[in-house]
């Protein structure tokens, strides 16, 4: 049944592609850092450079990673654990629900919440119950995974859903608690490599909502 | 939107979006398969529930064991793995067999400590300097292999008295715990130094049985209901929670139509529930009051002079043990026929700032209005000379015959129990030597050259100091120990101790010492049974509520994997889990204690029980009813009022065979009064149990960390209400907010205990750490912690 939903399917692949790779990259750049894995993979191939013409953020981790150093990645290595693992006080809990509930607790209500989205779509957090399933990472994960669905996606009014998926989750989830999150690092850290992940990943977020919300209504008057 | 934008425009012409497009489609590949190397979500196998078909909320009763007097039923509502809140024991009052068991603000908070965002995470490493907080993550493996190493090197390189498990409390009243583990995992390879004794009530634990040949002096508290007249002498239950059910009883007490005094340099939240009066005092001077009270009860004629001469030694001339001259006697030491001092209460109001005629009014009171009651609480006995204080409240609930009487009390340590369960994890530690717990600086210091007069038992000599300590749970590896700075240098110097294991929930002061740091787990979190203090005929069920969170474990499931890797698994579970003990303390109890002891599922299920007793306990009645038949456990086998074996230690200034009144070092007669002229104490404080809970933001809400000052002294120095102070000596200075209020005797400052030791970048504490103030000087006899014996300057920050 290739009939008008095509060529819209069609054009949409770049876009889901290109977010699908932000997406991917601040996922590895809020992961644990680690010399080989991780920021060598970010140095060659995150394409900085071009971020750095377009975007403040950008302009500070094509910095950090161009003067990139064993050495370095040593220090953002512990800088990483005072933020987000401990031991003791975290800087910038990576957590919603401790942005949300009044009182800044792990496993509150927007933990169901998210966990419930997972559930609707057949995932699990694979630690459930163990650790939180509101965890960055995670629902970043969760939004790839809706990227990929939307890529595997033909039918017009299932790509909606899936945009609509997506939509809900940033409205209702990340774009709500993360620019906490990324004040919280912005304010307290020396690192230019979290200073830079912060603003980039704030900024992306609310663009990718905008233009899904563009997206959505063209699509919309397509179907 | 009136003009339509395609698909195409806004994939395209928005300058923005264009450019950032074109940037993330050409990031390389390579990062894609990177990032998503560790898929977190997986497919789930089940299928997603309909909105309205959510888990119901089981309610799983369970109940914590810190360092509280009390155990409070806690029940954790549960949906989906998740603890959603937590309510209490539902349990009407008024049935004085069946107490509710209820929890307090501390209790009320659980669920915001079991779901903190700081709580210990995954097994640590120490990378910096001790003490400098840098920490790497390691695998449990490492840990557990790392621990196993150095427990095996330490006893082989110094031998098995090197290695010491310290105090803790965190986990201190159920069935197994970090210290218990740790114990029977260096118990199974060696052995291991022993401490005796504990920080709460050390000095009355060695002197009251001087006195009455044992601690358990109390009565169950139904046996206030009788009395006519209650002396709480420094004794704070409305903040320190002795028992959970004491307030009932005392509330009971005083609508019975007991009188009530408190007496406490403190105007304390008890004083203002139930005193008919309160007296204040300055610290370290309770036995000159107590002296008082005896001469006037002695001079009046208001002893019992038949009790006296039936159950106690020493009290005049006549009763003295032999060998020992007639004026050392109880009666002429009050008559100042020795020392030409007679203890007027004049004589007392110059030392302890108690007017006399309100000493006399008291003395007569209390010797009159029968049954009396004096409770004597552990503060005033952590000073210099806390000895004297416990068993000078002994003296005087004999002058008044009040002993082994219902509604009396025989004061002194005051422990009662007659309630028990089996506890099924055990261990024989095959070192017989042993320290005063408050020593175990000293043990690392100079262990080697410790002796008897150090408190050193079970062996004449040290082979080692102390090279390896285990700290579970607790927070007397520097916080909670006095003298913190000196603390701080002696666990800095790695050649000292060469291996410091911590396990806990949160990043405390002392886990900040760790060179192996464990996330250990909260009760929600594993199995237990909870008991009270000395104090309560009541056990509550500790339910596993949820599996642990992050890579918590138990100290148990983690000493069981070091054991394991030294090949001694078996040994150490004895095939068992935590649960299998809860099981098994339930059977064994049923069986060899307590016939009507509920199963386990009825245990399980009800969370807690109350054991019943047609009468009350009422403390040494056995002795008083047939002393013929029932001796105290003393060496005369009566009171000891005059003890022969504290005359025999001749130390008669400090250590002397009566209680007595002697000027404290650091006290109001001490000439460094000059300098430092303000006395300090701490009390045990309603945001926390002790340090823990210091991190808790809802109970800083409930109580702030402050300095309670009076107007005239915060006058003096130009300090307002809310305004901040430093607080110094020569052991350190912190700074605090300071409380001015009149509820303070002047000339005494009060800190609450247990703020967690934050030092700012010049090493000065910044949260009101009262031990970087305190003292290392033990007592004289009981080597123990005199944390409430310090003199302070104050000035405004």
């Amino acid at each position: 049944m290739i009939t008008m939903a095509d060529p819209v399917h069609i054009q949409l692949q770049p876009l889901l592609v290109a977010r699908k790779k932000y997406y991917q990259l601040i996922h590895l750049l809020f992961f644990e850092p680690s010399w080989n894995e991780t920021f060598v993979e970010i140095r060659n191939h995150g394409n900085l450079h071009e971020l750095e013409e377009i975007h403040e953020g950008g302009k500070i981790l094509q910095n950090v990673f161009e003067q990139l150093t064993e050495e370095q990645v040593k220090r953002e290595y512990e800088e990483f654990h005072r933020l987000f693992v401990g031991p003791g006080p975290l800087v910038a809990p990576p957590w919603e629900s401790f942005y949300r509930s009044r009182r800044h607790l792990l496993f509150e209500e927007w933990t169901y919440q998210v966990r419930e989205q997972y559930h609707q779509f057949g995932l699990q957090f694979k630690n459930e119950n163990n650790e939180p399933d509101d965890h960055l990472l995670i629902e970043m994960e969760f939004m790839l995974s809706l990227i990929d669905f939307s890529l595997q996606e033909t039918r017009i009014d299932r790509v909606i859903e899936l945009i609509s998926s997506q939509i809900h989750f940033l409205e209702e989830h990340l774009t709500i608690w993360v620019p906490y999150f990324c004040k919280r690092i912005i304010e307290h850290t020396g690192s230019q490599l979290y200073l830079g992940a912060a603003i980039l990943l704030e900024a992306l977020l609310r663009f990718d909502l905008t233009t899904l919300l563009e997206v959505r209504e063209a699509l919309n008057d397509v179907g | 939107m009136s003009d339509k934008k395609n698909l195409k425009d806004i994939l395209s012409n928005k300058m923005q979006r264009r450019t950032f497009l074109k940037w993330s489609g050409a990031i390389g590949i390579p990062v894609i398969a990177g990032g998503m190397g560790t898929k977190m979500l997986v497919v789930r196998d089940e299928e997603p529930k309909s909105a309205n078909a959510k888990d119901t909320e089981k309610i799983i009763s369970t109940c914590s064991i810190n360092n509280c007097g009390g155990r409070c039923v806690i029940k954790a509502h549960v949906r989906d793995g998740m603890v959603v809140r937590v309510s209490t024991d539902t349990q009407e009052g008024g049935d004085f067999s069946t107490p509710p068991l209820r929890a307090c603000v501390r209790g009320r908070n659980y669920r915001n400590m079991l779901y903190d965002p700081d709580r210990l995470k995954y097994p640590m490493k120490r990378v910096g300097k001790r003490g400098e907080g840098k920490f790497k993550r390691i695998s449990w493996e490492e840990a557990i292999e790392t621990i196993a190493s150095e427990v095996k090197r330490i006893g082989d390189q110094y031998g098995p008295e090197s290695r010491y498990v310290n105090y803790a409390s965190g986990q201190s009243w159920g069935l197994h715990g970090g210290k218990n583990a740790a114990r029977k995992l260096l118990a199974l390879t060696g052995g291991f130094l022993n401490y005796r004794n504990d920080y709460s009530s050390g000095a009355g634990n060695v002197a009251t049985p001087y006195t009455y040949g044992t601690n358990n002096s109390g009565s169950s508290f139904d046996t206030l209901l009788h009395s006519k007249y209650i002396i709480l002498w420094g004794q704070n239950p409305s903040e320190m929670i002795f028992s959970t059910p004491y307030r009932e009883y005392l509330m009971k007490a005083k609508k019975n139509g007991a009188k009530i005094i408190v007496i406490d340099p403190r105007y304390t939240d008890t004083a203002i529930a139930f005193a008919d009066e309160w007296i204040p005092i300055l610290p370290t001077t309770d036995n000159a009051m107590m002296d008082a009270m005896g001469y006037v009860i002695v001079t009046e004629k208001l002893h019992d002079q038949a009790f006296l001469d039936k159950y106690c030694i020493g009290f005049d001339g006549d009763h003295m043990p032999k060998g020992v001259a007639k004026q050392e006697s109880l009666k002429s030491y009050l008559l100042g026929e020795k020392d030409g001092v007679e203890k007027t209460p004049e004589w007392a109001e110059k030392i302890c700032s108690v007017p006399a005629a309100k000493i006399r009014e008291i003395a007569r009171d209390y010797a009159k209005t029968k049954p009396a009651a004096l409770i004597q609480g552990w503060a005033a006995q952590r000073q210099a000379y806390g000895e004297q204080y416990m068993r000078g409240g002994g003296q005087l609930a004999c002058l008044t015959g009040n002993v082994g009487k219902l509604g009396g009390w025989a004061a002194g340590t005051g422990y009662w129990s007659r309630s028990d369960i089996v506890y099924p994890f055990s261990y024989e530690n095959p070192v017989k030597a042993s320290i005063p717990c408050f020593l175990w600086t000293q043990a690392v210091e100079k262990g080697t050259e410790m002796t008897e007069a150090d408190g050193l038992e079970g062996i004449d000599k040290l082979t080692t100091n102390i090279k390896l300590i285990f700290n579970m749970a607790g927070n007397m590896l520097i916080n909670q120990h006095a003298e913190i700075n000196k603390t701080r240098k002696l666990l800095e110097d790695e050649s000292k101790v060469e291996f410091i294991v911590v396990s806990d929930i949160f990043m405390t002061p002392s886990a900040k010492y760790a060179d192996i740091l464990l996330p250990g787990t909260t009760f929600f979190e594993r199995y237990d049974i909870g008991v009270p203090w000395c104090f309560g005929d009541y056990v509550v069920f500790g339910d596993k509520t949820i599996d642990p969170l992050f890579e918590c474990r138990d100290e148990y499931d983690v000493f069981a994997e070091v054991a394991d890797k030294l090949g001694l698994k078996e040994k150490f579970t004895e095939g068992k889990t935590t649960l299998d003990l809860a099981k098994e303390s339930i059977k064994r109890t049923r069986k060899e204690l307590s016939s009507d002891f509920p199963s386990f599922e009825e245990f399980r299920r009800n969370g807690v029980h109350h054991f019943k007793y047609d009468s009350p306990l009422i403390g040494f009645k056995e002795q008083i009813d047939d002393l013929e038949n029932h001796p105290f456990e003393t060496p005369s086998g009566k009171i000891e009022l005059f003890s022969k074996a504290l005359w025999d230690m001749d130390q008669h200034d400090e250590i002397p065979a009566i209680a007595k009144y002697i000027p404290s070092w650091e006290g109001p007669q001490d000439p460094i009064i000059k300098k430092f002229p303000l006395q300090l104490i701490s009390w045990h404080y309603k945001q926390r149990c002790h340090s823990t809970y210091d991190n808790q933001a809802w109970l800083e809400e409930a109580a702030k960390q402050e300095m309670w000052m009076n107007p005239k002294d915060a006058e003096k120095r130009g300090i307002k209400n809310g305004g901040r102070a430093q607080v110094f000596n020569e052991r350190g200075s912190i700074s605090i907010d300071v409380k001015v209020t009149p509820r303070i005797t002047p000339g005494v400052v009060g800190i609450p205990q247990g703020a967690w030791y934050t030092p700012d970048k010049d090493g000065l504490d910044q949260r009101g750490s009262v031990n970087v103030l305190t003292s290392q000087r033990p007592t004289a006899l009981a080597k123990s912690n005199p944390q409430l014996t310090n003199l302070v300057e104050v000035k405004k920050a």
